[in-house]
């Protein structure tokens, strides 16, 4: 039995294969020819996205931050266009489409989908309602109903969402994103995107003009769309509120709230505030030039801009003299006479009564310069970096929100190679105790360091979410866990630095005196630090609240608004007693409400709704 | 180097109408109309240039001595195995790990690695008095190295080539019909494991065919404790996958499983290709690919358009320009006196035949396969390189027929 001649072997299973396509594409195209001519001409067959509810946010008792509202949307099928010019004018006349852009999605944003493309977003429902007539002669355009995010109030934390830009889709059209994708732009709404924009669904169209399926498809497999997550932010609204109302009209700066144990952020204000709604549609010249001005009002002053820290920073160097054996709580230095001889430089203190010689609790307690500068003068420079680098106030807090900045430090090596090789740098080490100088932190920073000392010496992440609700029920925890640390310093510093804050607030003769909270104890530290933005200081003013337990700390800052204790203080003491006024009703734990649970978990069976009540019942229990 | 008198201008008459058909497919693939607004993309230029560069490789590869030719075959496999190696470290494109981009070129080495598999494997079957075990063990032993390599990218489709290519190369290397019969059995075996009366069945015929063509009953035994065995290792094999790996594998059996993707697509080229019927929409006046249903029209569902603006008159002609040229090279096979020109001949004749029938059949809704382009037709640089390149050497062959060895 041999295989005999290939050449006849190859040319019988050609014979046959062949044979078989021929049979094939004669059913195809001349038996069935007609019916497909019908189908093609007509374009009944087409897979269309579903596009996923995105997450909306709340705050920590579940009320709204950022929800969905319908919006009106315009698509133009490109395959259907018949009479270009004509298009061109409708949508030149009515929707300010040029024909540069028209063009564009025409000729080439159209190989990139097999979708329709999105050429208008967020159009009014008068314009809708008024123009659906005339779609009737432009089959290639279709008005549908989409969601568009509606912020409940001006922040700088949500961010907003838009239209997805060329540099993005082409970093991220294989995680599904198409043309017509919204993304997070910045904010919050940027940094958890994944969380938020769900899984957009599939659909599939195969119906002929009669609406009678076309039974091309053996399965009928549409892919329902998972919606975003929920997000549970740590931020209380009316605690929000109330800071945005007591920050003071027409001033720059920030204000952070933030919970001691935990880390979570209660209130986070930067100001000019602007209204992330405004990106939901088009933004107009006047608006854009409103956003450009030299207030800045897009930037958030509380992480993406760093300051000098000025005397809210002195609880560092002090720590840094008592920890190293330089200082001990009676230890005082050169007598201040309104500043300090050091060589041929008289180093001078705001006060320029002079303050006398201070121990660190009065040198805390009225802020006296001179004790730093003499205190650091016994301690190197590389020390003094390393412990200030250890506070984590010059380093990214790592705060749940995209650009965080770094804060800076500089090292005697920087200064060599800023100034040269020779120069001395005792002076700038010395500017540098009293928080002036090239340091630089953010108003976040500050805030997490009083919060560690608050905390008896450890240190929280900042974050703002809480946990997600829906379909998905994480914490913040599960998702990503927040890092903590210790501040570089024993307990017994850590109280001694405790006091000097007290003395500043509850003392007589203290920078911070008028700032009291009845019922319960602030300790502060102000701040009024010289800078290069103009001849006035920057007012800072930081604080925590103890009430049996350490509560919050509230960081203020003001650009170029005078003294930290006239200035900043009233607003930090505004704020400090809202929070002790409210402290239950802030405190009080909200059970989740039965709209944001998982769907699934409450649908499927009796014993997982019964483990959700009992999970519901040892959260009031926890009340 | 070139002898006039025994060159097959024929040959290389169809292969060049060939590509030519492609070029003006794509031309019309990647032009689109909308309104009065035509636009085309710039595939179709790049698929000319690439036929020069085809055709100037034809003619190097022709003035390339035999004699370094030979030499070079089994340097260039071992290179090319080493390239499968390294392209499974390239970022994945599209879930796969099967591309090199070079300075915006890119290029494939499963596909070399077809023509340079079926030089070696003739190669070694042309060996003189090689007992016919030995010459299936060697050739599926060569067949497995960039199989194996090439599953791992994952690219089923290609996979398939290199089997029939080693099937066609059985055949002209004369290796008796049971033995063939004996290496699809395993094939067979696993498919009817699913269910144990088939299994049952298809091995009592399988012992049937082996005692009809007078085998030993040693290897009766063999092959049929080999047979169970490919048989009841598969379902814990299957079992031991990934999901995502079992739909894969289903998906490539049987595209229509997953209709939001590769199903969709068939469906498309169906409605294209039926929508041509029997005269087509003309040149140029194709619908469906405005629609831009199908990404890949350029490349895998080229025939679609084909079947749209030229209907079964311009399928079936484009069908007979294929029949004419595999029927050319099928009788290449028996031309060739020197055993291993003929075996290597049936190989690039089979592999080039199967292509063809996979990709018009996927494109039809035939054959539930997908990911092979049509050879000549399709665009895409390194394809029409390494297919034209086959037909190079078989030009090759046959111009130096005359010396016997």
């Amino acid at each position: 039995m041999n295989s005999g001649n290939p050449t006849i072997i190859i040319r019988i299973v050609l014979g046959v294969l062949y044979l078989a396509l021929t049979v094939a594409l004669f059913r195809l195209q001349v038996v069935e020819g007609e019916r497909y001519k019908v189908i093609a001409e007509r374009n009944f067959v087409r897979i269309r996205r579903v596009i996923a509810t995105r997450g909306e946010i709340y705050d920590h008792r579940f009320r709204p931050i950022v929800s969905n509202i319908p919006s009106h949307n315009l698509y133009l099928e490109t395959g259907k266009i018949k009479n270009f010019p004509a298009l061109s004018r409708f949508l030149e006349q009515h929707f300010g489409i040029s024909e540069d852009i028209l063009q564009q999605n025409v000729l080439q944003n159209r190989f990139r989908t097999y979708e329709e493309i999105l050429i208008a977003d967020n159009l009014e429902y008068e314009q809708v309602l008024g123009l659906s007539e005339s779609l009737n002669y432009f089959p290639e355009l279709t008005f549908r109903i989409g969601t568009t995010r509606k912020y409940m109030y001006s922040n700088h934390f949500t961010g907003y969402v838009g239209r997805i830009n060329e540099t993005e889709y082409e970093k991220y059209k294989l995680e599904d994103y198409s043309i017509n994708s919204s993304l997070g732009k910045t904010g919050l709404e940027h940094f958890y995107e994944v969380l938020l924009r769900g899984k957009d669904g599939r659909e599939i169209v195969q119906v002929d003009a009669m609406g009678r399926s076309l039974d091309l498809f053996r399965r009928d497999e549409s892919i329902a769309p998972q919606n975003g997550l929920g997000l549970v932010l740590t931020i209380d609204n009316d605690l929000q509120e109330f800071t945005e109302n007591a920050f003071p009209n027409g001033m720059r700066g920030a204000v952070v709230v933030m919970d001691v144990q935990s880390g979570g952020i209660l209130a986070y204000v930067s100001h000019p505030l602007y209204d992330p709604n405004i990106f939901m549609s088009k933004i107009s010249p006047e608006q854009w030039q409103e956003l450009n001005t030299d207030a800045k009002p897009m930037m958030d002053r509380v992480i993406h801009a760093a300051y000098p820290p000025g005397s809210v920073f002195k609880p560092i160097t002090g720590a840094l003299g008592l920890e190293s054996g330089v200082a001990n709580r009676f230890t005082t230095f050169s007598a201040c006479t309104g500043g300090l001889q050091v060589g041929n430089r008289f180093f001078k203190c705001w006060n320029h009564a002079g303050h006398g010689k201070t121990n660190i609790i009065d040198a805390l307690k009225v802020s006296c310069d001179v004790y730093f500068y003499d205190l650091v003068q016994k301690i190197t420079l590389e020390k003094f970096r390393e412990h200030t680098l250890a506070w984590n106030v010059c380093t990214k807090t790592g705060i749940d929100l995209p650009n965080e900045r770094n804060g800076f430090f500089p090292s005697s090596t920087w200064y060599h190679k800023q100034y040269g090789k020779n120069i001395s740098i005792f002076g700038h080490k010395i500017n540098l105790s009293i928080g002036q100088g090239e340091i630089l932190t953010t108003p976040l920073q500050i805030c997490a360091m009083y919060a560690a000392i608050a905390n008896n010496g450890l240190w929280n992440q900042p974050h703002l979410l809480k946990r997600t609700v829906g379909r998905g029920m994480l914490t913040k925890q599960q998702l990503s866990a927040t890092t903590s640390h210790r501040l570089p310093i024993s307990l017994e510093t850590l109280r001694i630095i405790q006091d000097g804050l007290y003395a500043v607030s509850n003392a007589p003769g203290g920078t911070g005196a008028h700032v009291k909270v009845s019922g319960a104890t602030v300790f502060g530290k102000t701040g009024s630090a010289e800078n290069s933005m103009g001849k006035v200081t920057h007012a800072w003013f930081a604080a925590y609240l103890v009430k049996e337990k350490p509560e919050i700390a509230v960081t203020v800052f003001l650009e170029n608004a005078g003294g930290g204790g006239s200035m900043a203080g009233p607003i930090a003491g505004k704020v400090l007693n809202y929070y002790a006024g409210n402290i239950e009703a802030i405190k009080k734990t909200v059970p989740i409400p039965l709209q944001l649970r998982n769907q699934e978990e409450l649908d499927s069976s009796i014993e997982s709704e019964e483990a959700e009540t009992s999970e519901t019942d040892v959260e009031q229990l926890s009340d | 180097m070139i002898n006039r008198k025994k060159f097959d201008f024929y040959l290389l008459a169809m292969l060049i109408i060939l590509m030519l058909a492609g070029c003006l497919a794509i031309y019309s693939a990647s032009t689109s109309k909308i309104g009065d607004n035509v636009s085309t993309q710039n595939h179709w230029w790049k698929q000319c240039i690439f036929v020069f560069v085809c055709l100037f490789a034809i003619y190097v590869l022709l003035r390339t001595p035999m004699p370094v030719f030979e030499l070079a075959v089994i340097p260039l496999y071992v290179l090319n195995m080493i390239a499968l190696i390294l392209v499974l470290f390239t970022p994945a494109i599209g879930g796969s790990h099967r591309w090199f981009s070079i300075g915006g070129f890119n290029y494939q080495p499963s596909e070399s690695a077809k023509l340079l598999t079926i030089l070696v494997v003739s190669r070694v079957l042309a060996k003189d008095n090689l007992g016919e075990l030995r010459q299936l063990l060697y050739g599926f032993a060569l067949v497995s190295v960039p199989v194996f390599l090439i599953i791992i990218e994952p690219d089923f489709g290609t996979t398939l080539v290199f089997w029939t290519s080693l099937m066609a190369m059985f055949v002209a290397a004369g290796l008796p019909l049971f033995f063939l019969l004996l290496m699809v059995s395993p094939v067979v075996s696993i498919v009817f494991s699913i269910h144990w009366m088939l299994l049952l069945l298809w091995m009592f015929i399988l012992v049937l065919l082996l005692i009809r063509s007078r085998l030993s009953w040693v290897a009766i035994t063999i092959s049929g404790i080999a047979n169970l065995f490919a048989a009841l290792i598969m379902p814990v094999f299957w079992n031991g996958l990934k999901d995502y790996q079992q739909s894969r594998i289903l998906t490539f059996i049987d595209p229509m499983r997953d209709p939001l993707g590769a199903g969709y697509q068939i469906i498309q080229s169906k409605i294209a290709v039926g929508s041509g019927a029997v005269s087509g929409k003309g040149w140029l006046e194709g619908t469906q690919k405005n629609m831009n249903f199908l990404p890949e029209h350029h490349t895998d569902f080229i025939f679609s358009v084909v079947g749209e603006e030229f209907g079964f008159i311009g399928s079936i002609l484009l069908l007979g320009l294929f029949a004419a040229f595999f029927w050319r090279l099928s009788t290449a096979v028996s031309e060739l006196k020197v055993a291993e020109r003929r075996i290597a001949t049936a190989g690039i004749c089979g592999y080039l035949m199967f292509q063809s029938f996979i990709n018009i059949g996927m494109n039809i809704g035939l054959v539930p396969a997908t990911g092979i382009p049509l050879p000549f037709i399709s665009y895409g640089g390194s394809n029409l390189l390494i297919n034209s390149m086959a037909i190079g050497v078989v030009l090759k062959f046959l111009n130096e027929r005359g010396f016997m060895k």
